[in-house]
Formats: C-alpha cells, structure tokens, sequence
C-alpha cells in the first residue's frame, strides 16, 4: 500500500483549505495530521476520502486514483452520525453490505469487530441510544470491517471525555500494528501516544513533516527547570546576569534557565542557588515538550 | 447482493421503523372516503345548516355518476391535500442524509450514486404508489356503494395515469431534495411547482402535453366520460423523459459533488 497525495488544491468561496499540499504514506505507518482548528485538516481528510474533489492535484492509491480504490479506504468522520433507527448490527451490516462483502463474511466478521471495538453485548441496541463514545467505537467498527488497507480518522477523539478519548485510544493502539492510519487531531498529546510521524499542516500548508523523535531533537534546547518555595526575585536577577545564561523565564514559583552548555553550566548554577539559600523543591532538565514545538511552529511561521 | 437491494431494502425498514407504513396509506384511505361521502351526504349537510328555508338544492347533485366523484377524488382531493402530503413526506428524502453527513458516508463506500438513487426513488415510488392505489380502491368502494359503478378498465387506466403522474412528483422532489438544503425551501419550492403545473392544465393544448399533471385529467377525463385524450401516448412519454431528467440532474448534482458539506 502506498498513498501519495500530490500537489492538492482545494478551496472555497472565500478561503484556500488545503494549499499545494502534497505527502506519501506507506504501508503500516501511523501519520498524525496535526494543526490549528481550521487549518485545513478535515477537507484534507475528506479529499483522500473521495468526499470532496480536489481542485487541483491528485489523490493516488497504489497508484491510482482514489475514488477507484474505495475498498481499500475505512473513514470515520469527525462525528459519526449512524440511522438513529438501526441497531449497531443493522448499521454495521448495511455498511458492509454497501461494501460488497458476502453474507457469510459479515456473520463471522460483525462479532469480531465488535468484540474488538468493545461493543459485544450491544449488537442489538439502537443506535439512537448510544453515548457518543460507542457511536466513535462504532465508527471505527465499520471502518475495521471491510479490512481497509487504510483507515482515515478525522478527529477521533476530540469530541469525547476522558474515559471515551481513553477507550478510542487503546483501540487505535490495537489496530494500528495490522493497518495504515492516518488521523487528523489538533490535541497534540492524542497524537502522541500512537502515532511516530507528524504532518503539521497550518492554513492548508505543510509546515513540517517529521517523526516525533526527529521533532524532538530537532527542537531540543534543553533548559534547568527550578521550582522554589518563595520567589527570590534578586537570586533570578543574578543567574540572569552571568554569561552562560542566555534567558530566564520566572513563572510563580518556577524558574526555567536556558544556558549554553547544559553538561558544564548545570552544576555551576546548582551551586549558586545552594550558595544563595535558594529553597528548592524541584531541580530538573526540562526539554520542551511536542506541544510547545507545536505552538512554536503554528504560531511563529 | 448489491448495493441497490441493499439500499432499498433500508428504505423499506426505515418506512416500517418510522410508522409511515401505517399512517401514510391511511391518509389516503381518508382522502379517498372523503369525497364520496361529502358528496353524498352533501344535500343533507346543506338542509341541516340552511334550515330548509329558502335554500334549493340542485337535484344533479344528488345525480352523480360514480366516474364523476371519483374523478373529484382524483382532482380536488389527491391533487391537493394528497400532493402537498406526498411533498412534505419526500422533503427530507436526499436533504436529510446530506444534513446528517449519511450521503458522504455512504458513498465513501464503493457505491454508484445512480444506485443511492436509484434505491431511493424505486422503495419511495413503489410505497407511494401504493398507499395512492389503496386510497383510490377503498374510494372507488364507496363510490360504487353510494352512487354508480365504473367499468373496469377505465378504473384501471386512469390509476395508471395517475401513478405516472405520482412517479414525477417523487423524481422532481427528489431532485429539489438534492439540490437545495432548507426543508422549508425544498417543500414550499416543491408543492408551489407541482401545484402550479396542476393549475395550468387546461389553458393551452401544447402545454398540456408536456406537463406531467396532464395524466391526472386524462385519468379524470376518462372516469367521467369514457374517453381517453388522443395526447395521452406523448404525455406518457414526456412525463417518463421528464421524471428520468429530474434523477438525472440529481445524478449529476451529487456525483460532481455540488451538495453542502457542512
């Protein structure tokens, strides 16, 4: 499997969604599409989806064009939004049905699917009644079913408390060592837990393109992170003088240095605060962390 | 078994979930009870209120033949209450499952539009079809219980020509479902056309022979007098090449991917 998406355009009325974007994704990757509400994540999603077409550019899959690979794509939308009529067997029937599977497939791979997605028990309740945890789980369900070799999730877990966000995660943790997923998120610490690859896309632009380590170290100015019990605004006042520190940033009762050379400077500015009776809590090295490069990247470029 | 039965086979379900299998047929049957009866009882009606003084009554009143108060059904009952109630009904038949993402859903599966469709047209028109045929039967029973007789087969053609009157009405709302987004839009836009073309019959011969409400008259025509329109073969053609256009431009519309999303 390999999906390449080149040089896509799409906009609309009034604004460019998606700008020039192009990115390939093989077979067995994890890729995080991340970015700023309204970036353009969710028309990208949909125009890999086959629901919107481009207005440039192309979609391909294996090499060729998408709205021919269709069974080859599971999509769950932002919200899932099943007939409030049918039961999550009837639903997950007629998905597969619309997919071409045979009757005897779907007898032996409806239990499976759900019993994966943690919804065994409920194949015979309304769909209407289902909290919108279930109805994410029986979206991914019906993305499962057909054994797509590439399944596209917009927003997975943003709309969902702590504990549905939870279940969603663990299931895509599951499901992404057998297939190809790309989903879209603007909460970076979802991202975080499955997938290795970033795509971070920002007014229908790429802007980065990396695996989290790459981000990681990329962006790795490592900093002394202090955590005092009073501000001791005179000691800061000193540290912030001293050649080796390049910036001090004082927050409440935490101090974070940026120095040159952490190896050398570290134990010198230790020594400094014992030397000034700074009480300290906590004495750390702080790299920053995915969201700040996040920020960093959305906000500054 | 493809995509079409399986499509249809969810409309079907969804018309027995939603009840519609039950109320709808018998809004029909009401219509169609209505207009015998009423004119039935029309001159005692009429006596009670009036107070019997001063009121005559015209004796052909009560000289109806069967054919001509049926064909009242058809005209003043089911081309009326019985359009709007079939719009209103329809309205929602593609605009809900744009509205609710279902249509995108669906066809990110490998499924033709023409079979969405078409799915939706056939399960709407074979249920409507046959709620209006049930209406128009237990219509006919009263006629022939109060008033006269109908041959046959000026009872069957006329249904005939008024199904295929019915078939435009469901692929032009469809169409309109399709196109625009507001119910409130697709329903006024809907009944206002259908409503309009009902009301022109009868003001130009070449109109009439391509506007689909002519098969209503010609139903009636030969109800009340027995004899059918010499135009009926190119308005039969017209309203199927009409009826074809409307799924057509429905077709076009969601396969070049024209309808809102979100």
């Amino acid at each position: 499997m390999k999906l390449e998406i080149k040089n896509v355009t799409k906009s609309f009325k009034t604004k460019t969604a998606v700008n020039h974007f192009s990115m390939e994704i093989q077979s067995g990757e994890c890729v995080a599409l991340a970015g700023p509400n309204g970036a353009g994540k969710s028309t990208l999603i949909k125009l890999i989806s086959d629901i919107m077409n481009p207005d440039q550019g192309e979609v391909l899959l294996n090499g060729k064009n998408i709205s021919k690979m269709k069974k080859e794509i599971g999509y769950l939308p932002q919200y899932p939004n099943f007939f409030p009529w049918m039961t999550a067997n009837e639903t997950l029937n007629f998905m597969g049905r619309l997919s071409d599977i045979g009757k005897n497939d779907l007898e032996r791979g409806i239990p499976w699917v759900l019993s994966k997605v943690g919804l065994s028990g409920e194949e015979n309740s309304k769909v209407g009644t289902f909290s919108g945890g279930m109805k994410q789980r029986l979206g991914i369900a019906q993305a499962l079913l057909h054994k797509p070799s590439l399944i596209l999730m917009d927003e997975p877990v943003s709309s969902l408390d702590p504990i549905g966000r939870r279940e969603v995660l663990n299931i895509i943790n599951e499901i992404k060592e057998e297939t190809t997923i790309l989903l879209s998120t603007h909460i970076l610490g979802d991202a975080e837990e499955i997938c290795e690859r970033f795509v971070i896309i920002k007014d229908g632009r790429k802007i980065e393109d990396a695996t989290m380590i790459d981000l990681l170290k990329r962006n790795n100015k490592d900093k002394l992170y202090f955590e005092i019990t009073e501000k001791v605004k005179d000691w800061v006042r000193e540290i912030g003088a001293f050649d080796y520190v390049k910036n001090v940033d004082l927050t409440g009762n935490r101090v974070k240095v940026e120095v040159d050379n952490i190896g050398l400077n570290k134990d010198m500015l230790l020594k400094n605060a014992l030397k000034n009776n700074v009480n300290l809590v906590q004495f750390k090295i702080d790299s920053e962390s995915l969201e700040e490069i996040f920020l960093k990247l959305v906000v500054d470029k | 078994m493809n995509q079409f039965t399986v499509l249809v086979k969810k409309e079907l379900i969804q018309l027995v979930r939603e009840i519609k299998l039950v109320w709808f047929p018998l809004v029909f049957i009401f219509l169609g009870i209505t207009q015998p009866v009423v004119s039935y009882y029309m001159p005692s009606i009429l006596e009670m209120l009036g107070g019997g003084q001063g009121i005559s009554i015209d004796p052909s009143m009560m000289a109806q033949s069967g054919g001509e108060v049926l064909a009242s059904t058809l005209g003043s009952q089911f081309d009326q209450l019985g359009v709007m109630i079939i719009v209103i009904s329809l309205m929602g038949i593609v605009q809900s499952d744009k509205a609710s993402g279902m249509l995108a859903f669906i066809l990110t599966r490998p499924v033709k539009v023409g079979s969405y469709l078409s799915g939706k047209v056939f399960s709407h028109y074979v249920f409507i079809a046959f709620s209006v045929a049930v209406g128009y039967i237990v219509s006919y029973i009263y006629t022939q219980f109060l008033f006269t007789g109908i041959p046959l087969e000026d009872l069957s053609i006329a249904l005939l020509l008024y199904l295929l009157w019915v078939l435009f009405i469901v692929s032009f709302t469809t169409m309109i479902s399709t196109i625009f987004n507001s119910q409130g839009v697709i329903a006024l836009l809907s009944i206002a056309i259908l409503l309009g073309c009902r009301v022109i019959v009868g003001l130009n011969p070449f109109l009439d022979t391509i506007n689909p409400a002519s098969m209503s008259t010609y139903g009636m025509e030969l109800l009340v007098g027995g004899v059918l329109n010499s135009n009926v073969f190119w308005s039969i053609l017209i309203t199927l090449i009409l009826s074809a256009l409307a799924i057509n431009i429905s077709n076009t519309w969601i396969s070049r991917k024209k309808y809102r999303i979100d």
